[in-house]
């Protein structure tokens, strides 16, 4: 520790490369993170099984006859099916805001903070973005202008950002009849004889277990993916960056070290000695990362500009892995600089040269 | 105590030393002299085991150094060392400085030890609070705390005036007088007549 303190500008230095890292893969991981868990919760909310349009790849593009809903009403075990149409639009100066149309059946999804669920031409809007309006009265979405009937909102960021009208208004202004249809099974239903079931009244519906269809949704996928190259991206900037610091420290200790050499003290000590210092050098960046993490992922949160889409959230297993992946980085960075300094021969001391 | 035959060491293909013989009893006060690139502290540090030497052997106490197995632990049981600069870390006390060679000696053994000095009340000072002779002595101490049989010091007083040179000399004799043996490289002839036996190293031989 003493030896971190005696060197404060370098120390800093390694400090703000290893928070800056870690910040990113925690900001990074925790809002794609978000996004899906948004929507995934959404979805998740609505029912246990999802009917969308075959091979389509994106719940945006999907159309599906609504009129299925009266035939999955039917099958044995299904409790009760809803519709949702989503799409986005302008409205007023925010340039894209999530508009859903939805069956009158699963209104009540939507918590009422005043007014009434919509009927034609109305609309109610989430709390985030009711604040946000200047027109408190209407909205124009799509050339069509919509009464605003009531204010709600949700826990999820997407809902209560966004716009709810009736399927039909919905379906005029996007072209379509339903981007999905939301199974709610009974509990004791079969729900893979359900999904066959479904299956079997049309050939141009795709159909999954809600679960099922979170996993494997492409837009997840990418999001992932992209979250896992940037973090990486992020986790071998701060390596790298730890590589370099580490090694400039190590060099201006290196009579420290060979002074050590020569009093008897062994290699792996001294390798030993600089990874504690790396150590702890993590430990400090992960707490300070944490905590500024959130406090960025606070603002982003209540950032009226955002309007409520981006919400990060650091999860503990998300936390855990980003302490392994500091604790990582900051070890795997100094071995190179440690076992340099490690070697650092003696004779060159005794040798009267200042190493 | 130390039976050096036949040592011959290069530098890549650079003759350093030469077929150095020489032996060195227990508790003797041995000066190595010579010109600045004569080979002195080459053949201090092969003596120190800090430097594997091309050819020869050197004996100390019956072991041939070719045998040891962990020379590490090794020059840590038996050896001193002293540079002619003080190298203390500047960021550690003179206590902590000490500890480096010694983690588990006390304060007490190292109060105890500094005393002996004359720089028992420095012990918490740190390097940059203290004169370049009370430092050299702090190195000395550093180089005591293991209870060493023998203690190479390379130009100790290379760095000090007249009147420190003469105190660290005299620390040395009275450490030899205890039957600590001390191998001083130095191009001070003045001091090396304090020392009992004197190898002058010339273009990497014993004269």
């Amino acid at each position: 520790m003493k030896a971190l303190m005696a060197n404060k500008l370098k120390t800093l230095l390694i400090l703000l490369s290893l928070i800056f890292s870690i910040v990113s893969i925690f900001l990074i991981s925790s809002i794609s993170n978000g996004v899906i868990s948004m929507y995934s919760s959404m979805l998740k909310s609505d029912g246990d099984i999802i009917v969308t349009q075959a091979k389509i790849s994106d719940t945006f593009f999907s159309n599906i006859d609504i009129n299925l809903m009266e035939r999955i009403d039917k099958i044995e075990g299904v409790k009760i099916s809803s519709a949702l149409i989503v799409g986005a639009s302008p409205v007023e100066k925010l340039p894209i805001v999530a508009i859903y149309g939805s069956s009158d059946n699963r209104f009540n999804k939507y918590t009422l903070l005043s007014g009434q669920y919509p009927k034609k031409d109305e609309v109610i809007v989430g709390n985030s973005i009711y604040n946000q309006l200047n027109d408190k009265t209407q909205v124009q979405i799509a050339n069509k202008t919509f009464k605003i009937s009531g204010v709600f909102k949700s826990e999820i960021g997407f809902e209560n950002g966004g716009v709810v009208l009736t399927i039909k208004d919905a379906g005029e202004i996007f072209n379509k009849s339903a981007s999905m249809i939301l199974v709610n099974s009974q509990l004791d239903a079969n729900t893979n004889k359900i999904i066959e079931s479904i299956k079997n009244l049309s050939n141009d519906i795709d159909v999954k277990s809600t679960q099922s269809f979170v996993d494997n949704y492409n837009q997840f996928k990418i999001i992932q993916t992209s979250s896992n190259v940037v973090s990486f991206v992020a986790f071998s900037m701060g390596l790298l960056g730890i590589v370099s610091l580490m090694s400039i420290t190590v060099n201006q200790r290196k009579s420290e070290f060979g002074i050590k050499r020569a009093l008897g003290i062994s290699t792996s000590k001294i390798v030993y000695s600089i990874m504690v210092e790396s150590f702890i050098l993590g430990l400090i960046s992960f707490i300070s990362a944490y905590l500024l993490s959130n406090i960025i992922l606070f603002f982003v949160k209540n950032a009226k500009e955002l309007q409520g889409y981006v919400n990060g959230e650091i999860s503990t297993q998300l936390a855990f892995y980003v302490f392994v992946a500091s604790i990582l980085m900051s070890i795997l960075g100094s071995i190179i600089p440690a076992l340099n300094a490690a070697k650092t021969d003696p004779v060159e001391l005794i040798q009267g040269n200042k190493i | 105590m130390m039976k050096v035959s036949n040592l011959t060491h290069y530098y890549n293909k650079d003759l350093a030393l030469e077929n150095i013989n020489l032996q060195i009893k227990s508790g003797e006060f041995v000066a190595i002299i010579g010109e600045s690139g004569s080979g002195k502290s080459t053949l201090l540090s092969i003596l120190s085991t800090l430097l594997k030497p091309t050819s020869g052997d050197i004996v100390y106490e019956g072991t041939n150094y070719k045998d040891i197995k962990n020379i590490d632990d090794f020059r840590k049981n038996n050896i001193g060392f002293i540079f002619q600069f003080h190298y203390l870390i500047n960021y550690l006390s003179v206590k902590e400085n000490i500890n480096l060679a010694n983690e588990k000696a006390s304060k007490e053994e190292i109060f105890d030890l500094l005393k002996l000095l004359g720089i028992e009340n420095l012990i918490d000072k740190y390097p940059n609070e203290i004169s370049g002779g009370q430092r050299q002595r702090v190195a000395i101490a550093r180089a005591l705390i293991n209870n060493p049989k023998v203690i190479f010091a390379d130009e100790p007083t290379g760095n000090l005036d007249s009147k420190n040179s003469l105190n660290v000399f005299e620390i040395f004799k009275s450490l030899c007088e205890k039957g600590t043996t001390i191998i001083v490289a130095t191009h001070d002839k003045e001091l090396a007549n304090l020392t009992n036996k004197i190898y002058e190293v010339k273009d990497g031989k014993i004269q």
